[in-house]
């Protein structure tokens, strides 16, 4: 499997009965490339961003993630939900089981680990986001910012190749904010392939390799983070940006 | 005036509570006093003033001064036991604490997969049946008709809740599935059985079902109507599970998608463990109504327990004590329906901790 791209979507839309979500979108990540996709709420960041893993339907265009063609094949739909993490705004962990069993439950479900396998996988991935020491504790008995960490390691588990974010950030009390960027900064470091969408503009310009701005379900611009930020060209970027950076 | 903090005593609480005003204080005493009146009650007739030996037959039943426990000191085996043969009663009694003990041991968490579950009630049937069918091992034949008392409605309801739970989860999936005409469809059997009562139902499958069945389909009719009876607790029980689905947020299955996890494991691990949780006290309240109703196989000509009281009074000799003989049955509901809801509560405890 030969590719020089993660995800390409090309001419992809998206509506919901018959309002048109997302027009006409093309996007290419790289392996390894690091996407920050931003806009003003109901811009369609969140919906494109769940279509790369069929938590939503599109209608017309094509998304092929990891040289699978995400269509209506159940196979494909696995097979790509397998190689790509998720982590989301409101954590999701599941609250009936230790944070150890999140971690554990889908590795040894979906790729068969054996329980020793998996939770060594588990402990590692949990250091690595600072909170082995939470391990038999329930979600509940966590701060936001925890949580979140944990939702990351649980992703990681699953040795993913591309990562989504859907607003990691934005349920949480801002003191909590910097301990998940964070550690989204160190995989980062590490060479994942990362597409995020967020409104931490800090994160954007020392970690992205290309930020993408959506308004009313189009692409309006993407660049480099330098000229993103210090040479916007389209009129609503530069409202956005100003709105967002105003204070 | 400012107050000082000292440790409450227990007298100073019961005032808080009880005499805090004078509105209060009025309150208080006279459903004390009522509350006081009923207990002496109570206690001179069911106590104090009671005839408790067989023995001493001819002291009750002038009416007025005690109950007379002396009927359920002579009718006792037939309150338990119904119309199974005297000599045999003894393996309808270790039918019946096999059951039990098969109802305590499920409620151990060690026993909660799958597999260990269904051996253990397996074992638990298979052994109440061979005790009470008997026709193997020496022991005499006694057919179906012949069951009765505690041990048939512990059976009936074990049998109910055992089938019935499988089907409500099976119900309660393909209502709620995409594809929408699995999903009305479900909705229409749900709607049609819940608004049928149960005698109904009940009769139907008794009397009404073996015109239409082939042959090596009709089977017993107790067991025709234990079908027929979990089917409606089945309907029931889907909707209840059905609402402890709703109460889960879609990012719970979301994340489950997101991980890769399959749609059988998503149902497994992450949406039903909660839905359960979520929905344990109308599950066990089900299970409490369902307990009590098996007193309505009556209708088709099962002793159960509560038949079989009202049989130990329908003699000349006995028929003034119906009383003493309903409060006897009464209690033995009590006591099992009394720990289905301390375990349920045991459960609300235990599940606490890992709510959110």
């Amino acid at each position: 499997m030969t590719q020089d791209f993660a995800v390409r979507i090309q001419n992809m839309d998206k509506y919901y009965g018959t309002f048109h979500a997302l027009k006409g979108i093309n996007l290419d990540v790289a392996a390894g490339e690091k996407v920050v996709i931003c806009g003003p709420s109901g811009s369609g960041k969140s919906t494109l961003i769940r279509c790369m893993n069929k938590l939503e339907d599109y209608q017309a265009g094509s998304i092929n993630v990891l040289g699978t063609e995400l269509d209506d094949n159940l196979d494909n739909i696995d097979e790509i939900r397998r190689e790509t993490g998720m982590v989301f705004q409101h954590f999701n962990l599941f609250p009936h089981m230790t944070i150890l069993e999140n971690c554990t439950l889908a590795p040894m479900l979906v790729r068969k680990q054996s329980l020793a396998e998996a939770e060594a996988v588990a402990m590692e991935y949990l250091t690595k986001v600072r909170i082995p020491e939470q391990a038999d504790k329930y979600p509940g008995q966590l701060s936001g910012g925890q949580q979140q960490r944990v939702a990351i390691a649980r992703a990681l588990c699953m040795k993913p190749k591309i990562m989504l974010f859907d607003e990691p950030t934005s349920a949480l009390d801002p003191e909590m904010i910097s301990e998940v960027l964070d550690v989204m900064v160190s995989l980062a470091d590490e060479g994942m392939t990362m597409i995020c969408v967020t409104h931490e503009m800090g994160f954007a310009r020392q970690v992205a390799d290309r930020v993408i701005f959506m308004a009313d379900g189009e692409v309006v611009e993407e660049a480099a983070p330098e000229a993103f930020f210090n040479a916007p060209q389209a009129d609503r970027t530069k409202t956005f940006l100003s709105q967002i950076l105003g204070h | 005036m400012t107050k000082t903090y000292r440790a409450p005593t227990l007298w100073d609480r019961i005032r808080a509570d009880y005499f805090s005003s004078r509105l209060n204080t009025a309150l208080t005493l006279t459903f004390g006093a009522f509350v006081i009146w009923v207990l002496w009650n109570l206690a001179n007739w069911g106590l104090i003033h009671a005839v408790w030996s067989a023995e001493n037959r001819d002291l009750c039943g002038h009416g007025g001064e005690g109950a007379c426990w002396a009927v359920i000191d002579a009718r006792w085996r037939l309150i338990m036991f119904g119309l199974y043969p005297f000599e045999e009663q003894w393996r309808s009694a270790i039918a019946c604490c096999a059951l039990v003990l098969v109802g305590i041991l499920s409620c151990v968490p060690w026993f909660w997969n799958a597999r260990r579950i269904s051996i253990l009630w397996v074992a638990g049937f298979a052994t109440f049946y061979v005790l009470m069918r008997g026709g193997v091992f020496g022991l005499t034949p006694v057919f179906e008709q012949n069951w009765g008392g505690l041990s048939l409605t512990l059976f009936i309801f074990a049998a109910v809740s055992l089938l019935g739970m499988p089907l409500a989860i099976v119900f309660a999936l393909l209502r709620r599935s995409e594809l929408p005409w699995i999903a009305r469809t479900m909705g229409v059997i749900i709607d049609t059985i819940r608004s049928l009562p149960l005698l109904s139902i009940m009769f139907t499958f008794a009397i009404v079902l073996p015109f239409v069945l082939p042959g090596w389909m009709i089977g017993d009719k107790l067991y025709r109507v234990i079908v027929g009876y979990a089917l409606f607790f089945a309907c029931y029980q889907a909707e209840i599970i059905r609402g402890g689905m709703q109460a889960l947020p879609a990012g719970q299955e979301e994340a489950a998608k997101a991980l890769g996890m399959s749609y059988v494991h998503r149902i497994a691990y992450i949406v039903l463990p909660q839905a359960f949780r979520n929905a344990l006290p109308p599950t066990i309240n089900q299970f409490v109504i369902t307990f009590k109703e098996t007193s309505l196989v009556v209708i088709i000509g099962f002793f159960e327990i509560l038949a079989s009281g009202h049989a130990a009074f329908g003699t000349s000799e006995w028929n003034f004590a119906h009383v003493e003989v309903y409060a006897f049955v009464a209690l033995i509901y009590f006591v099992f329906v009394f720990a289905l809801s301390r375990y349920g509560a045991y459960l609300e405890r235990r599940t606490a901790i890992a709510a959110r």
